[in-house]
C-alpha cells in the first residue's frame, strides 16, 4: 500500500493551475519537486495540506481518502520559504503551538520542547522573538514546529533557498540528519538541484502546472523523458569515494576512473558526483596544454540530435555519461558511433553534492 | 553644480510645499479660534452646566456602546471581506461602503423609514428596541455612520496579515475559529485599536444621522453636536464652543492614536 497517493488532482486558481498530477511515495520517501517560478509547486504543497480544495481528483494518505478532510484533521506539517514564524510568540511559544493543542501537561511539553531544541541547536534562543533571529535560525525553529507534532507528512516549500551558501549547506546537512532519524515522509520544493542530490530519494518535475516527469531520483536524472527535463536536472551522477586531497583539489575515485574536483570532502568519503553534460568538452585526440584536470578516455554509444543541440552518450568502461554539443560540432569532428573520444572536464564543474 | 541643483529642487519643493502649509495655517487657525475666541471662565462654568453634563455623558455612554457594537460586526465582515471569495462580493462591498460617501442627513432618513414603518421596525420595536426619536435611535445612528470606517480599516488590516501564518495554525491542528482567535486577532492589534478609535471619533461626532433619526429634543436626545448646533440656533455661543471644544479635543486624540498605529486606510 502506498502512503501517499495523488491521483489526477486538477486544480485551477486563475492565475496559477495544477494539471493530471499523479505522485505516489512510500513511507520514509523525500521527494523534491524541483521547477520553475509559477510552476505550481506552491499549489501543489497547498492543496495536500488542504488549503486549496482540488477541481478533480483525489488525495490519500495511508489509505485514507483525506481530498474533503479539513487541514487540522490531517496531521501535515508545512514550512515556508519565509518560515511565517509566529511574531506575537516567542521562539518558545511557536515551537510547543501546536503540541499544546493535543498535550495539556506543562512539563511534558517543555520536555519535548527542549528535546526538539536542542537537535536542532535552537535552545540558546527559546526566549527570543522571531524577528530578532537570523534567516538560518527562523529556518530551525520552523523546522522544529512542524516536526515537534509529529505528522504524517512534511511539506516543505523552498525552504533552504532564503539562507546564504554557507548557511544553506549547514541546514541542509543538519536537515538530512534530523529527517532521516525521524523517518518522516517529506516534499520538498527546491529550484536548487543540489536540495535533490543531497535528500531527495524521489523527484518530480513540474513546469506550467504540469508535471513532466516523476520518479526515483537516480531514473530522472538518468534518463530524461523529454528534453525540458534534460535541461533542467540532466546531469551525470556518480558514486566514489575521496581518495586524496592536495592542493585544494579533491581526487574522487569512480568505478573506472579519477575525478578531480574543487569542492572540499574528507579522504575515504563515500560521495556522488554531478556533472552537468554541458559542462563537458570533447575532443577526438587527447588535448595537449590544457588546464582542466580530468581527461576521460570514452566511447561515442550513441548519437541523438535535438534541434541545435546533440547529445552525445558516452561510456568510459562501464561508466554511462551525456554530453551535450552543438550539431555542427558532430559534422566538424565526424563523429560517429564507437568512436573514441576523450572527454575534458573542469575541476571546478565536477561538483560534489 | 551643487547651486543650481539646489535651485531646482527648491523651487518645486518650495511651490508645493506654500500649497501644503497655506491649507494648514488656515486650518491651525480654525482649529485654533475655537481655544481662543471663548473666555476660559465661560467655558469652565458651561461644562458644569446641567445640559453640557447630560450631553457629555449620554455622549460617553451612546459612543462606548456603538463602537463595542460596531467592532463586533466590523471584525467579521472585514476578515470575510477580505480573505473569502464568495458570490455577490462585490455587490457586498459596495452596499457596506455606500454610507461613507452618503450625506449623514440622508443616511439618517433612510434609518428613519427603516425603522419606522416597515415590518422590520415593527419587529424591532415588539422586542423593545424602538429607535426613532429615542436614545437607543442616538446609538444606532452612531453605529451606522461608523460602521462603514471600521469595515474598511478591519479589510485592509486582515489584507496585510499573511494567510500562511493562519495556513500553519490549522496545520498544527487548530481549526479556523482557535486560529481566528490565536493569530488572526493577535495580529491585527494595531488595525483593532486603529479602527476603535475612528469608530469612537465618528460617533461621538455623528450629526446629521442622529439629528434625523433620534430627533434633537433637549436633555433627552441630546449628544455633543445637538449641543452645539442647539445652542449656536438660540445663540448661545458660549455653550456651543464648549461642546465644540470638546469634540474636537476627542477627534484629535483620535487621530494622533490613529496616526501611531500606522495602518493603512
Amino acid at each position: 500500500m502506498s502512503f501517499l497517493k495523488i491521483e489526477d488532482l486538477h486544480l485551477n486558481l486563475g492565475e496559477f493551475f495544477l494539471q493530471e498530477i499523479f505522485i505516489t511515495l512510500q513511507q520514509g520517501d523525500y521527494l523534491a519537486v524541483i521547477g520553475p517560478t509559477g510552476a505550481g509547486k506552491t499549489l501543489l504543497l497547498e492543496s495536500i495540506i488542504g488549503f486549496w480544495k482540488p477541481d478533480r481528483g483525489r488525495i490519500h494518505l495511508v489509505g485514507k481518502d483525506i481530498t474533503d478532510e479539513l487541514p487540522e484533521k490531517r496531521r501535515i506539517g508545512i514550512v515556508y520559504q519565509d518560515y511565517a514564524l509566529l511574531p506575537h510568540f516567542t521562539v518558545y511559544e511557536n515551537i510547543a503551538y501546536g503540541l499544546k493543542k493535543k498535550e495539556k501537561e506543562k512539563k511534558r511539553i517543555r520536555e519535548k520542547v527542549n528535546r526538539m531544541a536542542a537537535a536542532l541547536q535552537i535552545d540558546h534562543l527559546l526566549h527570543r522573538t522571531p524577528t530578532t533571529l537570523s534567516g538560518g535560525e527562523q529556518q530551525r525553529v520552523a523546522l522544529a514546529r512542524a516536526l515537534i507534532v509529529e505528522p504524517k507528512l512534511l511539506l516543505m516549500d523552498e525552504p533552504l533557498s532564503a539562507l546564504d551558501p554557507q548557511t544553506r549547506r549547514e541546514a541542509r546537512s543538519l536537515l538530512r540528519k534530523i529527517i532521516s532519524g525521524s523517518h518522516t515522509t517529506v516534499i520538498h520544493i527546491t529550484h536548487d538541484l543540489d536540495d535533490a542530490w543531497a535528500l531527495a530519494n524521489k523527484v518530480a518535475i513540474f513546469k506550467d502546472g504540469k508535471m513532466m516527469q516523476f520518479g526515483l531520483l537516480q531514473d530522472v536524472f538518468h534518463c530524461p523523458t523529454n528534453r525540458f527535463v534534460a535541461d533542467f536536472v540532466g546531469a551525470t551522477l556518480l558514486e566514489g569515494k575521496v581518495e586524496e586531497r592536495k592542493e585544494g583539489f579533491t581526487i574522487i575515485h569512480v568505478d573506472d576512473f579519477h575525478l578531480v574536483s574543487l569542492d572540499e570532502s574528507t579522504i575515504g568519503e563515500s560521495v556522488r558526483v554531478a556533472i552537468r553534460p554541458e559542462n563537458i568538452v570533447v575532443c577526438k585526440s587527447i588535448p595537449k596544454d590544457i588546464s582542466a584536470q580530468n581527461i576521460i578516455r570514452a566511447k561515442v554509444e550513441e548519437i541523438l540530435s535535438e534541434g541545435t543541440t546533440c547529445v552525445l552518450c558516452l561510456k568510459a568502461n562501464h561508466t554511462a555519461f551525456s554530453v551535450f554539443v552543438a550539431n555542427n560540432a558532430v559534422e566538424r569532428l565526424d563523429l560517429k558511433q564507437n568512436d573514441a573520444v576523450y572527454a575534458v572536464i573542469k575541476a571546478s564543474n565536477v561538483r560534489i553534492v | 553644480m551643487g547651486i543650481r541643483a539646489l535651485r531646482k529642487i527648491s523651487f518645486f519643493h518650495l511651490s508645493f510645499l506654500s500649497v501644503t502649509f497655506f491649507i494648514t495655517l488656515l486650518l491651525l487657525l480654525a482649529i485654533g479660534s475655537l481655544f481662543f475666541v471663548p473666555s476660559w471662565e465661560d467655558v469652565a462654568q458651561n461644562i458644569w452646566s446641567p445640559e453640557m453634563r447630560y450631553s457629555l455623558r449620554l455622549s460617553l455612554i451612546t459612543g462606548f456602546i456603538s463602537t463595542a457594537l460596531v467592532m463586533l460586526f466590523a471584525l467579521p465582515i472585514g476578515y470575510a471581506l477580505s480573505r473569502f471569495h464568495f458570490w455577490g462580493k462585490g455587490f457586498v462591498k459596495t452596499i457596506t461602503d455606500m454610507p461613507v460617501a452618503f450625506p449623514e442627513l440622508v443616511l439618517g432618513l433612510c434609518l428613519l423609514l427603516v425603522f419606522g414603518s416597515t415590518f422590520v421596525g415593527d419587529f424591532l420595536n415588539s422586542i423593545g428596541l424602538n429607535f426613532v426619536f429615542t436614545r437607543k435611535g442616538v446609538a444606532a445612528a452612531q453605529f451606522f455612520t461608523a460602521l462603514p470606517y471600521a469595515i474598511r480599516i478591519m479589510k485592509s488590516t486582515f489584507d496585510y496579515i499573511d494567510p500562511r501564518m493562519e495556513f500553519i495554525s490549522r496545520s498544527l491542528g487548530y481549526s479556523q475559529f482557535e486560529t481566528f482567535f490565536n493569530v488572526s486577532l493577535p495580529l491585527a492589534k494595531n488595525g483593532i485599536l486603529a479602527s476603535t478609535v475612528i469608530s469612537f471619533a465618528r460617533c461621538i461626532g455623528t450629526f446629521g444621522t442622529v439629528l434625523i433619526l433620534a430627533g434633537g429634543s433637549y436633555m433627552k436626545t441630546e449628544v455633543l453636536p445637538i449641543t452645539l448646533y442647539l445652542n449656536i440656533s438660540y445663540g448661545n455661543m458660549g455653550m456651543a464652543l464648549t461642546s465644540g471644544i470638546v469634540l474636537m479635543v476627542v477627534s484629535f486624540l483620535a487621530i494622533f492614536i490613529f496616526e501611531k498605529t500606522e495602518v493603512g486606510f
